[in-house]
């Protein structure tokens, strides 16, 4: 594994304008993806991560208001032209959206619109297309490929077609997949056969595996970052956030798990247009110090590879 | 306290080719007093069908329920308008649960309303009392559902669920659409909730881990059928039947290296005691 | 946004511009319509803003009393059929199971029947006052609304938060009054202004070919009454245009009424999350 990073994202800002104010979703955001591994990226609602995700890609509105860089292979995605653009999305970099259940539309075969992907960006086309969605069904582990390829999204379930959306992100072989909430709603055994899926997916390429589900991020990730009010809070290998998190926040969310005592965090998250002045969970945190409200605490080293935003390590 | 017999409810589609579904397949239960009863299973096996079948909001096909020592299915209607009071519900999506029209002091009033429990100025002065003890405070009175977060929302359904004091609560999911700290908040209020109000609980849900954490015996629901019932520790640490075990597996397990394989359904499924309050269907 | 609000006033401008020349037609209007006053067919003069017909009356009093007659059937028979289709949607759509086969089966006959002929010929044969008219009108064009009202109910009969009341003990005429329709209103709302703009045209219609209330006064008649009497060639403008003119304001405010409300109803209620 080489130490160069495939994905770097530095300084990225996005801020959605309304009429209450401009919401900062993404505040001055700095990540690296690495060839062949699994970043985990957790965060609960309205923490920036799926804004994350889908400004890589650079599927936000229009209106959105981003700075900063994202370099992929020498490249700054924020930069590129349009068409430059389209010829990444999906060939380089693959994306799995939140909601399965508006992804697929309703009057394509599932088929075809996995053929779909493959036709616009290799050329293939008829039946050379067709083949291949059912081989890329069939690698998912849908069972019976060629009949489900020929039937519509209303005869497939959440898991399948959780498991359909990969194979068309997948279809092109990107080095990079995005996964937005791929386990969000589904039940303990669907949940499973999706984070094995992944488990294989993650052998030949980079995975960034968006969600709020902290175990399947423990069995999948080797890296995980956690973001909170729009910033990335505390970042590292899994072992060392998950059983020593360093960051208030991250111990708090811990905590809060069933299996973990389910001690709740009191309070709740903040507005994105008006955030607290100093450290954004200040004002939630038990062990807040105090500069912990003026002073705005940047990411300090707290192990070999672990970072975390908290006054308490400066 | 809480007693179901043969409970069976079904649903039957088509026009020309009658399919008949059977979503709650001769379930039996029951949940002594002051109780916290999991109902676990996958999507689709009838967990939700059962808990509203219990209620009787929807009309459950055959069986027996007895609640409080009333035999809620024998209730005619205008009986069981009245008895509901004692069993109530609160829904997986808060903010589909109330009228996105309605003001949360309205409708948090209306129980009392329609049960005409005192003038105005006692229901006032109750409402205030139940959003404080849900953790809300005077300032969310006034707001509508979709100014307030799932979690918000969420408290503003148990408010007014506990307007009634019901004996008997059924929560379907309750925070299976809030993130993990929300969750934790709003899990322990009710947890502390159910035991100022000394209630009865049934907790469905499809998270093994959260069950794990609110209920003291735990029921395991296959394709409308219970197929495994007994002390939460024991179901979900020493399973016996094999599709309790693909569920353990799944929720609690490191990574399987095959997908299993579904097991065979039993032919004519009868329960067996295997330890004692810890029953088992039979596999063959 | 703001061309949507400009229309938006505008149109409620000229229906309450309507409303209040109909209810003050005895103040504004200088002369009795019926009366006899000066000479026949003569064209306008500071008598006479706009001249008069061929039994000497004055057409401009006429133009004033008849915005009564046009009101009157466009709101009752509005007022009656949104009324009726409400009732029949929420009633319908709720109960579900035998009650919806049996109204949906009734409506499946019922519209079959072509409302306007049929208006024709109970108006032809029965010669009602106006008020019956409108009555008529209203049940006969009840039986659209229907199905867009039932449609509505049916999604939220089914909404966890009326399930919900009903778990708490409400009664289902409790829950049809204070739950669902409210959330059919916004649509009730817009079908009442389209249906009453539709009314309004029956009704000059009914009067053009002579069929309503002679003692009432009524811009179809007028137009009726013009051209028989050879307005078209004689040139005689003023009594032929205004009522023409009249009739066609107050169905285009009514119509962008109709717009505007169901750009703003629609996607108020629904809020997005990320």
């Amino acid at each position: 594994m080489t130490n160069e990073a495939l994905l770097e994202v530095r300084g990225l800002k996005v801020g959605f304008p309304t009429p209450d104010g401009l919401v900062r979703a993404s505040d001055t955001v700095d990540l690296e993806i690495y060839p062949r591994e699994t970043l985990g990226l957790i965060g609960e609602t309205g923490s920036g991560k799926t804004v994350l995700g889908m400004a890589i890609l650079r599927l936000l509105q229009p209106n959105a208001a981003i700075e900063g860089e994202i370099r992929y292979r020498d490249r700054d995605l924020l930069t590129l032209p349009e068409d430059e653009m389209r010829k990444v999305r999906g060939r380089e970099i693959g994306i799995v959206l939140q909601n399965s259940g508006t992804s697929l539309n309703p009057v394509y075969t599932v088929g075809t619109q996995i053929a779909e992907a493959v036709t616009l960006h290799q050329g293939l086309s008829g039946p050379d297309a067709r083949q291949r969605a059912v081989e890329l069904l069939d690698a998912v582990g849908i069972p019976d490929p060629v009949r489900m390829a020929g039937e519509y999204p209303h005869r497939f379930s959440g898991g399948m077609r959780e498991r359909a959306l990969i194979a068309t992100a997948l279809a092109c072989r990107p080095t990079l997949l995005i996964a937005d909430e791929p386990t969000k709603g589904l039940d303990a055994v669907t949940k499973r056969g999706i984070v094995d899926l992944f488990s294989e997916i993650d052998r030949d390429r980079s995975v960034l595996f968006i969600t709020h589900d902290i175990e399947t991020v423990e069995d999948l990730a080797a890296r995980v970052a956690v973001m909170y009010a729009g910033e990335i809070v505390e970042v590292g290998g899994v072992r060392e956030v998950f059983w020593d998190p360093a960051h208030p926040y991250t111990r708090g969310l811990l905590a809060s798990l069933p299996e973990r005592g389910m001690r709740p965090i009191p309070g709740s998250a903040p507005s994105l247009i008006t955030l607290p002045p100093g450290c954004r969970f200040s004002p939630r945190c038990g062990c807040a110090i105090g500069g912990c409200n003026r002073e705005h605490p940047g990411l300090v080293e707290v192990g070999p590879g672990h970072y975390a935003r908290c006054m308490l390590y400066d | 306290m809480i007693e179901v017999t043969d409970l069976e409810t079904n649903f039957s589609t088509g026009f020309i080719h009658r399919r008949v579904v059977r979503a709650v397949d001769g379930v039996s239960f029951w949940i002594e007093e002051g109780e916290t009863l999991g109902l676990v299973g996958e999507s689709g096996c009838g967990k939700t069908t059962l808990g509203r079948s219990i209620l009787r909001l929807i009309e459950p096909d055959r069986g027996r329920i007895v609640v409080d020592g009333t035999d809620v299915t024998a209730l005619s209607r205008s009986e069981l308008r009245r008895f509901r009071p004692r069993m109530q519900m609160i829904f997986q999506d808060a903010y589909a649960s109330l009228n996105p029209r309605m003001r949360v002091s309205e409708s948090v009033a209306e129980p009392l309303k329609i049960h005409r429990m005192g003038s105005r100025a006692d229901i006032d002065r109750r409402v205030r009392e139940l959003i404080d003890e849900v953790g809300l405070n005077e300032e969310h009175l006034n707001r509508r559902p979709y100014e307030l977060s799932g979690g918000q929302n969420q408290r503003v359904a148990l408010a007014r669920v506990l307007a009634l004091k019901p004996k008997f609560l059924v929560a379907d999911e309750p925070t299976s659409a809030l993130d993990v700290s929300v969750q934790a908040q709003i899990l322990n209020l009710i947890r502390d909730l159910g035991r100022d109000y000394r209630m009865t609980c049934l907790y469905i849900s499809h998270d093994l881990g959260v069950t794990r954490a609110m209920s003291s015996r735990v029921a395991v629901m296959l394709e409308g059928r219970i197929v495994e019932i007994g002390r939460t520790a024991d179901v979900f640490d020493r399973p016996c039947h094999p599709y309790t075990q693909r569920l353990v597996d799944a929720a609690f397990a490191g990574r399987a290296c095959t997908p299993p394989e579904r097991p065979p359904l039993p032919a004519a499924p009868t329960m067996v005691e295997v330890r004692s309050g810890h029953w088992v269907e039979e596999t063959v | 946004m703001p061309r949507k609000k400009v229309i938006l006033a505008a149109s409620f401008g000229i229906v309450f511009a309507y409303c209040a020349v109909a209810l003050l037609a005895p103040v504004i209007a200088p002369y009795d319509p019926h009366a006899i006053t000066g000479a026949p067919l003569s064209p306008p003069d500071k008598d006479h803003l706009l001249g008069t017909n061929d039994l000497a009356q004055d057409v401009f009093s006429g133009l004033i009393w008849g915005t009564r007659a046009t009101l009157l059937l466009g709101f009752i028979g509005a007022a009656i059929a949104v009324a009726i289709g409400t009732a029949a949607g929420i009633v319908s759509g709720y109960y579900g199971g035998l009650i919806d086969e049996a109204v949906m089966r009734l409506l499946d006959v019922a519209m079959t029947i072509p409302i306007f002929p049929l208006l024709l010929i109970l108006t032809t044969f029965f010669r009602p006052g106006i008020y019956l008219i409108a009555v008529l009108m209203g049940l006969l064009g009840s039986f659209q609304g229907v199905r867009v009202i039932r449609s509505q109910v049916l999604s939220l009969a089914v909404a966890d938060f009326v399930v919900g009341t009903r778990a708490l003990g409400a009664g289902d005429g409790y829950i049809m009054a204070r739950h669902i329709l409210p959330g059919v209103l916004p649509l009730a709302g817009v079908k009442f202004v389209t249906s009453a703009q539709h009314f309004m045209l029956i009704g000059i219609g009914l009067g053009f070919l002579g069929i309503t209330d002679p003692s009432v006064v009524d811009w179809g008649q007028m137009i009726n009454r013009a051209s028989q009497n050879g307005a078209m060639v004689l040139g005689l403008w003023w009594w032929l245009i205004p009522p023409g003119l009249a009739v066609t304001l107050i169905s285009l405010a009514l119509a962008w009424l109709g717009y505007a409300c169901e750009d703003e109803i629609n996607p108020r209620l629904r809020v997005m999350r990320i």
